[in-house]
């Protein structure tokens, strides 16, 4: 039982971080240690391109919407499975989310050409992510999804357990607290940033990012006939070389140097059927990305 | 196979429309002019261990100052954690549980104690406040209200690691200058129990210097292994748009408070430049 200590003017609980100045580095370090706890470490996120698939309509979306929903059948057939059968096959439980796509990039443009500044950009972008959640859930409602406002946090794993194919808001809530950039007025902490930090914090180990590419390339495909795929790379390669247009956000990456749980970033084409199930089968189709 | 021919995008055009959002630095052709939305509040961070740990002696006579001010100021009261808080983040990194969940529990604290200066300041107007209810405060303030909130950002579980540690980077030294800089507000207020910054740990060491007055920039070049704020402050005043200064006052001193309202420069002013 911890016990209260006085005789200084405040009331502390004694614990090893009584009165120690949680900025101090040498305090920092004492919370630290190899390990960490992994909450669901088998769900895998998929993230759903809202610029690359979204802004396509019907012939984009309604395809992966079959898949999802053929892929959340197979997941279900495998949990009333009995035990000890065999299930290299079975898709693993996953959690999708959505960018926001075109209706972002005229928000941040209006709002920047207004003066809005970079915080009251982070608070209104969400908004048209949160939009595709819904159109999302709406088109796959009747195969069990449900979107997971974050105050239900944690009914992730209750949605999981009963099968359902829950969708999170895929921006991060740093809203109107949104740190100022390093360069320029655009707030840094998108989408991409905000799946792979749900993942993180969850335990995850893997993230699918499904766009309208085959995977990375040395230079954005949509503007040079050239550009080469790189199918397999690490995140120090890739931080090392980081091509001037990137499919998914560079916060990301940054945020990736210090994560202790997501070892693989893959990011497939969307428009090509059966690579989600593929990646989430393990195969190296489109681009991976490993931590090592 | 390459069908991105098939089903072009539905774009809506803008400026920013085949940008990559993502690369940093300002579009092209764009002048960027931020607008400060409430440049005159006076955003006051009570201090968590160093005040409301404190308890009545301590607080009671912070409150009033605060309310002999509030018909003067639009005043913002964030709130500290303070040992509550360090013991959750002593538990959970025991239970090595990730960063985003020690944001997220430490976050209940600092509400704790914004909820009893509510109480306390119920009958002069105090209003608890949550994040989604700053777009209120024009109204709040009209009403001649005092609106109360935590310190801490709204990040929780979407904080991100941090590095040598698991304690959040981002807590409510952060929250409070994010929330100067968002408001447009060139300085932020800290109420503590000291008299702002000192060569050494004035509570240990009699002889440690009062420093009135040191940028950001020479305070993150001498590389100290503590810190008088958190260090990602320092870090974003850099390059904040607004909020380019912090004020560290003693709210133990009679006055002081009410100095620093009026825009005296007592305490320790950290500035950008």
């Amino acid at each position: 039982m911890s016990k209260l200590v006085t005789g200084d003017g405040r009331t502390h609980i004694e614990s090893s971080l009584m009165r120690e100045s949680l900025v101090d580095r040498r305090v920092v370090a004492t919370t630290d240690s190899d390990g960490e706890f992994a909450i669901l470490p088998d769900v895998v996120l998929v993230g759903l391109g809202g610029q690359s698939i979204f802004d396509r309509g019907r012939a984009a979306v309604m395809p992966l919407v079959e898949e999802l929903k053929t892929l959340r059948e197979a997941r279900r057939a495998a949990t009333e499975r009995a035990a000890g059968s065999d299930k290299v096959k079975d898709p693993p439980p996953m959690v999708l989310g959505v960018g926001g796509g075109t209706r972002v990039r005229h928000t941040v443009s209006v709002a920047l050409d207004l003066g809005i500044p970079t915080g009251g950009v982070a608070q209104l972008v969400g908004a048209m992510e949160e939009a595709n959640a819904v159109f999302l859930n709406a088109l796959l409602a009747k195969h069990g999804s449900i979107v997971m406002q974050r105050e239900h946090f944690w009914e992730l794993p209750l949605y999981l357990e009963s099968g359902m194919l829950p969708i999170v808001i895929s921006i991060p809530p740093y809203h109107f607290w949104e740190p100022p950039p390093e360069d320029g007025p655009l707030p840094t902490h998108g989408s991409d940033f905000g799946l792979f930090i749900h993942a993180e914090v969850l335990g995850m180990k893997k993230l699918i990012f499904v766009k309208d590419e085959d995977g990375l390339y040395d230079r954005d495909p949509k503007k040079h006939a050239d550009a080469k795929l790189i199918s397999k790379t690490t995140l120090d390669e890739l931080t090392k070389h980081m091509p001037d247009d990137v499919i998914i956000d560079r916060q990301l990456f940054v945020c990736w140097q210090r994560a202790r749980h997501v070892e693989q970033v893959q990011i497939v084409n969307g428009l090509v059927p059966g690579q989600l199930t593929k990646a989430l089968a393990g195969e190296p189709v489109g681009t991976v990305i490993t931590r090592n | 196979m390459h069908s991105a021919k098939r089903h072009e995008r539905r774009r809506i055009s803008s400026k920013l429309a085949d940008a990559t959002l993502t690369t940093g630095g300002s579009p092209e052709g764009l002048d960027y002019r931020p607008v400060a939305m409430m440049p005159d509040v006076r955003v006051l961070k009570i201090g968590g261990q160093s005040v409301m740990d404190r308890g009545r002696d301590a607080l009671y006579p912070i409150l009033d100052e605060v309310t002999a001010a509030k018909d003067k100021h639009k005043l913002l009261l964030c709130c500290g954690g303070g040992t509550r808080a360090r013991h959750i983040y002593a538990v959970a990194s025991d239970l090595e549980l990730p960063t985003g969940v020690l944001a997220a529990l430490g976050g209940y604290v600092p509400r704790q104690n914004a909820r009893m200066l509510q109480m306390l300041l119920a009958k002069h107007g105090g209003l608890f406040i949550l994040h989604d209810d700053f777009e209120k405060l024009p109204l709040y303030f009209r009403l001649g209200c005092i609106p109360i909130m935590t310190g801490m950002p709204p990040f929780g579980y979407w904080e991100k690691p941090t590095k040598g540690g698991r304690i959040p980077e981002h807590r409510t030294d952060a929250g409070v200058f994010l929330t100067a800089e968002v408001l447009g507000c060139k300085r932020a207020i800290f109420v503590k129990d000291e008299n702002g910054l000192y060569t050494d740990d004035p509570k240990k060491n009699k002889s440690a210097k009062h420093i009135p007055r040191i940028t950001a920039k020479e305070l993150l070049e001498q590389d100290l292994p503590d810190m008088v704020v958190e260090r990602v402050v320092l870090e974003y005043m850099q390059r904040s748009r607004f909020c380019t200064e912090l004020q560290i006052v003693n709210g133990l001193e009679k006055g002081v408070l009410t100095r620093a309202l009026e825009g005296e420069d007592v305490g320790t002013v950290i500035t950008r430049d």
